[in-house]
């Protein structure tokens, strides 16, 4: 009877009418389920144990081997489409949602929209800097500097901020009015 | 298209050497109808008989596809089909991902007599007789280690992964449960893994 500790890949085969024990019923009826899978077409689980795998892989090269195993149609086209728009310069995509190469090919049209806001922004950047800078707009002849107009701000004073404003405010309308003529 | 078996006619390789001369100039669309044509033979025949895995088989033949799309400027036209060049990139892919994924190259070795026949710069078959040529090659080492199993595991191979027939009916056949079947095919893998590939000191 073949043993739970027998080593699947590289431990000796019982014959054929050796008496299978229930672990190896077990691991046998997984097998062949996958086998079912795979024949059905379907991937198998990506969490397979090693050994699994390996007679998984031995059993596909026969199928392969004996001509059973065709890539359908759509699935060649969607390959040759990806394997197109991966070389043309974009990443490996998924293989399903394929975009004709054609269209794939269109991909110059945000490079091109993304180039030219680019040079937009460095002309604006570089007009901004070879601008001669226009000197500070000076104060109407009239107005005093705030340092005449409310000196230091006292601690104490610290709140009256309403009534400096308010001075400003009275100094530059006076400004404003002189420049024009008027009398304050 | 040829079919297989039957060489390309001339005017077929004339086709493909103008789709090369395009792509070469620019026009990698003209690369289309190159792989179409040849993903499948690739695939079964090239690929996947060295992965033995349909996922891996499938990503390393886009990367094939693409790498033959991306250095089509230095493939020189010979008078004879793209194909042993592609041939040639998928092989070099196959071990590439036997490398990275660190898995034993047993699948990849078993098949690898077969390389030097197509390398050779005198052979002018083309590509449906490489392929047939190879696929042929494939089937007489699996007879080979196929002829080292016992004749009940040799049933149970030849019934359910090369017939394709239900475990149901497989075990009908041979007069079995499905369990008890189930218990032969599981060992029959594993006795023709052991001797598949042996010849080549794996």
């Amino acid at each position: 009877m073949a043993t739970d500790d027998d080593d699947i890949l590289t431990g000796p085969v019982p014959a054929p009418e050796a008496e299978a024990s229930p672990s190896e019923r077990m691991r046998a009826k997984a097998f062949a389920e996958l086998v079912d899978k795979t024949l059905a077409g379907r991937t198998p689980p990506p969490a397979l144990s090693a050994d699994d795998r390996a007679l998984l892989e031995v059993a596909t090269v026969i199928r392969a081997a004996s001509g059973n195993v065709e890539l359908p149609a759509a699935k060649r086209s969607a390959l040759v489409e990806d394997a197109l728009r991966q070389a043309i310069g974009g990443t490996a995509p998924a293989t399903s949602g394929v975009v004709p190469i054609s269209r794939a090919r269109r991909r110059w049209v945000p490079w091109a929209i993304s180039g030219a806001s680019t040079a937009v922004a460095v002309a604006a950047v570089l007009v901004l800097w070879l601008r001669t800078p226009s000197s500070p707009t000076p104060l109407p002849p009239q107005a005093r500097s705030l340092d005449a107009l409310i000196g230091p701000i006292d601690r104490e004073h610290a709140a009256d901020a309403a009534s400096r404003i308010d001075t400003i405010f009275a100094d530059r309308l006076d400004s404003y009015r002189e420049s024009l003529g008027r009398a304050p | 298209m040829s079919v297989a078996s039957e060489p390309a006619t001339a005017v077929e390789l004339e086709e493909e050497q103008r789709q090369v001369a395009e792509a070469q100039a620019g026009n990698l669309d003209a690369m289309r109808p190159i792989l179409e044509r040849y993903a499948q033979p690739l695939y079964g025949t090239v690929i996947l008989p060295r992965l033995g895995d349909a996922a891996s088989a499938e990503e390393v033949l886009r990367d094939t596809l693409a790498t033959a799309v991306e250095k089509i400027r230095r493939f020189t036209w010979q008078g004879k089909s793209i194909y042993p060049w592609l041939r040639q990139i998928a092989i070099n892919k196959v071990y590439d991902v036997h490398r990275q994924a660190k898995r034993s190259r047993r699948l990849a070795d078993a098949m690898v007599h077969e390389i030097a026949v197509e390398s050779d710069p005198d052979t002018h078959a083309d590509a449906q007789l490489i392929a047939d040529q190879e696929r042929a090659a494939h089937r007489e080492r699996i007879d080979e280690a196929m002829g080292l199993i016992a004749d009940r595991y040799r049933t149970a191979i030849e019934l359910r992964l090369i017939q394709e027939l239900p475990r149901e009916e497989c075990a009908n056949r041979l007069g079995i449960t499905i369990g008890t079947f189930d218990v032969l095919l599981f060992r029959a893998v594993r006795a023709f893994r052991k001797h598949f590939g042996e010849h080549d000191g794996d």
